[in-house]
């Protein structure tokens, strides 16, 4: 798509923007409802995605190929590059290993007591993961849009993410049976 | 020519149906693309006796009639595309450059953030984009 | 050669089986017959086929002839090689000998003769007659048989084999089959190897004009049928195909030289596809090939015969739908030489033919799940297409009237072409008045209006409009003008349309024609037809092209056409539901639908009609489903069942609003207010969700307190297009957290108008249990019927995420709290209040969060306390007090009256109190006076013995009980303490007693209140005894009034009295009737603080106060006040002082000091009652503790006591008291008396003492 390109610079400080926007003026009560809407943008840019990048290829014919596609081309096309690792259990969850997650680049977070799993309800973080729990909203719209697009491929599933070293992140997906 | 181009959900649900008959005669086009559906939900299925090659996006032709010609395309999203035309002589080229300029405006149609996935197709610029792409079919197989 | 063409149809016809001729050389078929045929046909054979691999046949059905018989003639040398399939494959010779010198000399040279004259392939049979006990003449068979196989076998190739008759020989019969097989192998072997070397040859010159597809077909045709009677119908059908091909390729290399196409003949329009022998090949070759139209369908019918002895059905049809649509292409070509709708009768008789063949080969169950679902479907293509062709027939004679114009018979004829004949066929001149009877038809066929008066434009059944197509056709009209007609003819498509052809304009345009071009005038030819007249003409025509009686019988009538019809359509349904085309299927069953509709039979229409809605629903094709449904009500209205009705009508509400007209809408719902008002057999709960959504308001959720009701607001969106009342209309509320607390349902009975679009609803909510609570189903009444709804609307831009995150954020729409308190009441004084004063008790309202709305107090005092209600209560609020209280004003009523608004007089009927609007949110604090009652008088106490006096019989309880809330749900009580007390506690003492028996009486006064007392008067109402000593009437020097007493602070005042002369008798009522201390005194003091003026003090002028109040308290005095009569004097300790554990004895003396009176003698009078105490941890006493001593009553009488006692611990001790206890302290004198303290020394040191190291 030529002619469509947005600086790489201003779609992250948007996204930035996004997230803050909604952590700290929409819905700054509750944090829950702020990563569902969060989720759920990125849900519909996955959407969307996804019917463009599949646009001139045959039909994947089982779920690890459209992982495979998420991880190769789906990525390059978001990221610039691949993504790193993916682990799989072969009963319909994978893990998607991001090395160097761009959209988390620009964070810094003491490591030690960053654990926040997005998948557990990010209302209960104690105050010294406040860090932590700002950083995984901004995981959730990258969530979104990876459920988005799965989705779309007829996959539905439940997206997690896991920043238990900055600025690598992993993406745990499960496929709904 | 092509008498209707249809877009039908992975619901089966049609999401944009355009006929270019000029008498209203829509319904009858909404019925054969509606049963075309059969077609590729039999070749989907049981993929055996499926066209060229196994997944590929393009369906070829569904319906062998002696006066109409039903176009098949199924995207890597479960979305289908519905040609009828009612020249008999059509070169498959054609067909698929067809198709694939077709999802491209379709792509941009529903990239559209204020298209809501799912529902029918409302966007004029996708309809005119449409019109120009059915006009030019067959003229050119230029990819 | 092609003059063969008839020899060679008969030949196949009679010989379907290959041939083994029996040269009988000595006679003995007759004996040998019966077992030789008894083994035909071969089973297993094993041949070779074209490709010369092995293939096992099953069973060869074969015959034996012998060579004598006339069958196995010899012919002329040309027809022998042509039809050589049919010539003997193999030759058994029969022989026998029981001499072997006849062998040598006769049998052995015929045998030669026959061998050798050509390469027959044959073997030897010799049969022994030989019995088996005559051993002789079985060796002699032997020796013949020996020599015969000598003779005869090659090291190749054995050519013998020998049967005994009477011996068992039982491996004889496979050596037989072994041996006949061998040579039918060969034989076809070299035939088939002839056969292709002529075909090579020929197809060598293909391209050359002596070339002949005759000659070509016959050998071709020849192998085929060769491989055919050995069964391998593999290989005969490869053959077929080639040929087919090849005369594929002829006919269209050929195409541009003009050849006749056929199917001209009688009968033709009956498709021959699966007759191979419909008609003599001679009879459809021509000049050197054949006519197309009969040749295709010979050779698809001989591949179709091969295929069903392979048992391949499915191919047959398969390949044969193919081949109708490709041959029906090719009779579109010679459309303009064959009969008028040749091509569609031929199709239809085609497609029955088909399915008739492959149906009745078909068995269920055999084949794979796939296949057999293709198979159905090609059934089904097979019988819509038949379907199609029928419809067109129809049409054209007229019959479109009854062809329902849906959306699939559209489909199916607007795209079809009209037949091209060359022209167009002419009504026959003497059909006028069937050209009436189809007028009458046209005028009387009224398309049938749909329900609910919903007109839409018909679908068209025509590709263009018949009326102008056929009069272009005809010979006399030419182009041109058929432009002056069209515009006569060019109002709509339909028939309709052109019921009535205005007359009086087909002249005109006649005569405007006879101007363009002069010519034929002949008057029926040139004017354009109507089209009643065409239908006759192509009635005609076509009564002209069908042979097939049956099928004709179907378009006589439009009743067997329908009947017809709806065979094919059933016949078409049933096959597609068996396959993958489930859609076709069901579209299909509503054609049918459709006829029985028609036909009234509403009970099938209905259940059918049912079908396709659910699939057009189910997928959201809504076009077709509102073509469709329609319908489907109207069957249902007609049978009465409601609960369908009501539902569809339901479904057409819901549909896009741009399907159906506004007034077709409202007629909709008209149907279901009017079934919902009418007395329906069996309600059923109507399901509206597609129709009437709701949602919370967006916005916060409402929020109450535990226990309050609440209004809650609802937006419900209404589809319909009318404003609906809606009887009544109720919401369930379900609680988010607790599972178990279920749904609740707040109801609102009053009837609800829903305009169309958006409405705003509100509901009385009753107060419900704490948690937050989601919207449940909308239920409610529309007449006499319940409806119900769950579908949220996305009404508003409340939650703009719900398509974004499918599943939908249920957002709480209300919020029940917890209980918690809600008000707070408190006493507003600390400290006690005066008694039997009138006083002002305040008590603090403090809201929390929550408004006091019409709240009521209700004031209950308890025992010994009662509201002062002649005066007013007031009202202020709280903050206020706090800063009057802080400027310490001795009168808050100045602070009272600046207040302004925030102070209110309230009276209080029967005990409640309606607090003012001001207070509902604010803390305030209410003022309402209390008169605590004490009957009892004060006392005083003395120093001596001070009397604790307790705090309960000042504390007074007032119950207050306040109800607020809406609706006075909620209250709250609380039981408040206030603390009465009198202004002072009075205590005396005698500070001094004079020389002159003057006594100095201290009298201190405690205040008892945290305000300041102003004691303005005082005097002391002695009790009889005494006197005072000035004359100051008791009162103390006025010098010291008024005397002012801070605020729990003491005073005292001094009053000098004496004892005065009184009789020792009254000495019992005076100590009852005490003296009594008057205090005039004034108070001051600040009613947010404690005790103040009493509550008239301050209404009444404020002279008031120096009239002050009293105060009385009772004091006690009591006389002698000192006489002692007994004197206890402590006589000195050793001087060595105490010691811890040493024993001393302490010595009392006690001494009469006056003579007892007479009246106090009593008989112990001269015992005297002591007691010592000490305490046990400090002293341990030996001896009498307590006892009576003897003392006499005259004076100076004394006696020593000793008590033997140890100091137990070192220190400053109390020595033991000793006491008389009978005796009143005041006669007792102690002297000298005894020490405070005495000092005890630690214990000496003695080892006893020694603690162990």
């Amino acid at each position: 798509m030529v002619g469509r390109e947005v600086s790489e610079s201003c779609v992250d400080s948007m996204i930035i923007e996004m997230v803050s926007s909604y952590c700290d003026r929409f819905c700054s009560a509750k944090p829950e409802l702020a990563a569902r809407r969060i989720e759920a943008i990125g849900y519909q840019v996955g959407l969307q995605l996804s019917e463009r990048y599949t646009m001139e290829r045959p039909r994947f014919s089982d779920h690890l190929e459209a992982i495979k596609f998420i991880c190769k081309d789906f990525w390059s096309e978001l990221f610039k590059k691949q993504i790193d690792n993916l682990k799989t259990n072969h009963r319909g969850t994978f893990v998607l290993q991001d090395n160097r997650f761009r959209w988390l680049t620009r964070m810094s977070i003491d490591p030690s007591e960053t654990n926040a799993n997005t998948s557990d309800d990010p209302s209960v973080a104690t105050t010294e993961s406040k860090s932590a729990q700002s950083a995984s909203m901004h995981l959730y719209f990258p969530c979104g849009i990876i459920r988005g697009a799965l989705t779309n491929l007829g996959i539905p599933c439940a997206v997690s993410a896991d920043m238990s070293n900055l600025p690598a992140c992993s993406f745990v997906v499960r496929i709904k049976a | 020519m092509i008498v209707c181009i249809a877009v039908v959900g992975h619901q089966n649900n049609p999401l944009y149906l355009q006929s270019f008959t000029e008498a209203d005669d829509a319904l009858k086009l909404h019925h054969i693309v509606h049963c075309s559906l059969d077609v590729i939900d039999e070749r989907v299925n049981n993929p055996k006796k499926t066209g060229p090659t196994l997944n590929e996006t393009f369906l070829g032709l569904l319906y062998p009639t002696e006066n109409y010609k039903v176009y098949g395309y199924l995207t890597n999203t479960k979305v289908k595309f519905i040609l009828v035309t009612t020249d008999l002589d059509v070169r498959d080229a054609d067909v698929r450059n067809f198709f694939r300029r077709f999802h491209s405006a379709y792509v941009d149609a529903v990239s559209n953030p204020f298209h809501v996935p799912g529902k029918k197709i409302t966007s004029r610029t996708f309809a005119e984009r449409v019109s120009t792409i059915v006009k030019s079919f067959g003229l050119s197989t230029a990819v | 050669m092609a003059n063969y063409l008839a020899q060679f149809q008969s030949i196949k016809s009679s010989c379907d089986h290959l041939v083994i001729s029996v040269e009988d050389v000595s006679d003995l078929w007759h004996i040998v017959k019966s077992g030789f045929e008894e083994r035909l046909p071969f089973k297993r054979a094993c041949l070779n086929n074209k490709t010369r691999n092995l293939v096992y046949v099953e069973s060869l059905p074969a015959e034996f002839i012998l060579t004598t018989d006339i069958r196995l003639r010899s012919r002329f040398p040309q027809e022998l090689s042509l039809f050589w399939f049919r010539e003997p494959y193999a030759t058994v010779v029969l022989v026998t000998c029981e001499d072997l010198d006849e062998f040598k000399t006769i049998l052995k040279p015929r045998l030669k003769l026959i061998v050798q004259n050509d390469e027959r392939e044959y073997f030897i049979v010799f049969v022994s007659k030989a019995q088996p006990n005559n051993d002789q003449a079985t060796k002699l068979a032997k020796k013949i048989y020996a020599k015969l196989e000598v003779d005869f076998n090659s090291k190749k190739r054995e050519r013998c084999c020998k049967l005994d008759i009477h011996g068992p020989d039982a491996n004889f019969w496979e050596d037989l089959d072994s041996k006949i097989m061998e040579s039918i192998r060969n034989t076809l072997d070299r035939r088939v190897q002839f056969y292709e070397d002529e075909i090579r040859k020929l197809s060598e010159q293909r391209f050359m004009p002596v070339w002949n597809f005759c000659n070509f077909f016959i050998l071709k045709e020849s192998l085929a049928f060769m491989f055919e009677m050995t069964h391998l119908h593999e290989d005969s059908l490869r053959e077929y195909d080639e040929l087919e091909l090849c005369y594929l390729e002829t006919v269209n290399a050929t195409g541009m030289k003009r050849r006749d196409f056929g199917g001209l003949e009688r009968g033709d329009d009956q498709a021959a596809l699966v007759k191979p022998d419909y008609k003599p090949l001679s009879q459809i070759v021509q000049d050197d090939s054949f006519r197309e139209f009969e040749f295709r369908q010979y050779l698809f019918a001989c591949q179709s015969k091969l295929l069903l002895k392979l048992d391949r059905p499915v191919e047959v049809a398969s390949r044969g739908y193919s081949f109708i649509i490709s041959f029906s292409k090719a009779l579109a070509l010679h459309e303009n030489t064959l009969p008028f709708c040749m091509r569609e009768v031929w199709v239809i008789t085609a497609c029955l033919a088909l399915i008739n063949v492959t149906t009745s080969h078909y068995n269920d169950g055999v084949l794979a799940p796939d296949v057999e679902k293709e198979f159905y479907r090609l059934q089904g293509d097979l019988y819509s297409l038949s379907r199609v062709k029928l419809m067109r027939l129809a049409y054209l004679i007229g019959y479109g009237m009854d062809i329902e114009r849906s959306p699939v018979n559209s489909a199916a004829l607007s795209m079809l072409p009209w037949p091209k004949p060359a022209v167009w066929p002419s009504f026959p001149p003497d059909a006028s008045n069937e050209v009436l009877a189809k007028e009458k038809k046209i005028l009387q066929a009224n398309t049938r209006p749909k329900h609910f008066g919903i007109h839409r434009k018909p679908l068209p059944l025509e590709p263009s409009l018949l009326l102008r197509e056929a009069n272009r056709r005809r010979a006399s009209l030419s182009a041109g003008n058929m432009f002056e007609l069209s515009p006569s003819f060019a109002e709509g498509l339909s028939l309709d349309a052109l019921r009535t052809p205005p007359p009086n304009k087909i002249p005109a345009s006649s005569m405007s024609r006879t101007n363009s071009s002069p010519g034929n005038f002949e008057g029926s030819l040139d004017r354009p037809m109507r089209i009643s007249e065409i239908h006759v003409a192509a009635e005609h025509a076509l009564q002209h092209t069908i042979s097939d009686p049956d099928l004709w019988k179907c378009l006589s009538s439009v009743q067997n056409f329908e009947q017809k019809y709806l065979d094919l359509t059933k016949g078409a349904a049933d096959n597609y539901h068996h396959s993958w085309w489930k859609r076709h299927g069901v579209v299909l069953d509503g054609e049918i639908a459709a006829v029985y509709h028609k036909h009234g039979n509403f009970d099938l229409a209905a259940k059918s009609y049912e079908k396709v809605c659910a699939l057009y629903s189910g997928e959201g094709w809504q076009d077709l489903l509102a073509e469709v449904l329609p319908n489907l009500a109207e069957c249902q209205k007609i049978l009465n069942d409601e609960a369908g009705y009501l539902s569809s009508c339901v479904k057409l509400l819901s549909l896009d609003k741009g399907l159906f007209l506004t007034k077709e809408r409202q007629s909709f719902q008209s149907e279901v207010v009017r079934l919902a008002h009418s007395e329906m057999k069996h309600p059923v709960p109507l399901d509206v969700s597609s129709l009437i959504t709701f949602s919370g308001n967006p916005g916060p959720p409402l929020e109450l307190c535990d226990g309050d009701p609440g209004t809650l607001s609802v937006t419900v969106w209404s589809g319909f297009p009318d404003d609906i009342t809606l009887e009544s209309l109720s919401l369930t509320l379900a609680a988010t957290y607790s599972a178990d607390e279920g749904v609740k349902a707040i109801t609102r009975s009053t009837a609800t108008i829903l305009n169309p679009g958006k409405n705003n609803i509100f509901l009385a909510l009753p107060p419900q249990k704490p948690g937050s609570y989601v919207l449940g189903v909308l239920t409610g009444q529309i007449g006499n019927l319940r409806f119900r709804s769950h579908s949220f609307s996305k009404g508003g831009p409340a939650d703009t995420d719900d398509f974004m995150s499918y599943e939908k954020p249920t957002r709480p729409i209300l919020k029940v709290f917890k209980p918690r308190p809600l008000v707070d009441l408190n006493a507003a004084i600390s400290s006690a209040l005066l008694m039997n004063e009138p006083q002002w008790i305040g008590i603090i309202v403090r809201p929390i969060y929550y408004s006091l709305k019409g709240a009521v107090l209700h004031i209950d005092t308890g025992p010994g306390l009662k509201i002062v209600d002649t005066h007013v209560i007031e009202i202020e609020s709280y903050t206020k007090v706090l800063q009057t209280s802080t400027q310490n004003t001795v009168d808050d009523r100045n602070s009272v009256s600046a207040a302004t608004k925030e102070f209110t007089q309230l009276t209080l009927n029967d005990g409640k109190i309606q607090l003012p609007d001001w207070a509902n949110e604010t803390t305030s604090v209410l003022w309402f006076p209390v008169l605590a009652s004490d009957k009892r008088l004060a006392r005083g106490t003395s120093s001596v013995a001070p009397q604790k006096q307790s705090i309960v019989d000042g504390m007074r309880t007032i119950a207050l009980k306040l109800e607020f809330g809406i609706s006075h749900n909620q209250t709250f009580e609380r039981t408040v303490a206030v603390h009465f007390t009198d202004p002072f506690h009075v205590s005396t003492r005698v500070a001094d007693k004079c020389k002159d028996g003057a006594l100095l009486l201290q009298v201190t006064l405690h205040s008892q209140v945290k305000a300041t007392l102003t004691i303005l008067d005082t005097w002391l109402d002695l009790q009889p005894g005494f006197v005072h000593t000035g004359h100051d009437d008791g009162r103390p020097s006025s010098s010291i009034l008024p005397l002012i007493i801070s605020p729990s602070s003491r005073a005292g005042i001094l009053f000098g009295i004496r004892l005065g002369s009184a009789t020792t008798g009254d000495e019992a009522e005076a100590l009852e009737q005490g003296s009594i201390l008057n205090i005039k005194y004034a108070i001051s003091g600040n009613r947010t603080i404690g005790a103040h003026a009493p509550v008239d003090g301050e209404s009444s002028a404020s002279e008031g106060n120096e009239l002050g109040l009293l105060f009385r308290s009772a004091l006690v005095l009591q006389r002698p006040v000192l006489d002692p009569c007994l004197s206890v004097g402590f006589l000195p300790l050793p001087s060595g002082g105490l010691k811890v554990g040493q024993l001393i004895s302490m010595r009392w003396r006690v001494e009469r000091l006056k003579d007892l009176e007479e009246h106090a003698v009593s008989p112990d009078n001269d015992e005297v009652l002591y007691e010592v105490n000490a305490n046990s941890e400090n002293w341990m006493l030996a001896g009498r503790k307590k006892g009576h001593i003897s003392l006499p009553i005259k004076q100076g009488s004394r006696i020593v006591i000793s008590i033997i006692c140890v100091p137990l611990v070192a220190g400053y001790v109390h020595p033991p008291q000793f006491k008389l206890p009978k005796v009143d302290e005041a006669n007792i004198s102690c002297n000298p008396a005894g020490p405070h303290l005495v000092c005890v020394l630690p214990p000496t040191l003695s080892s006893s003492f020694c603690i162990p190291s």
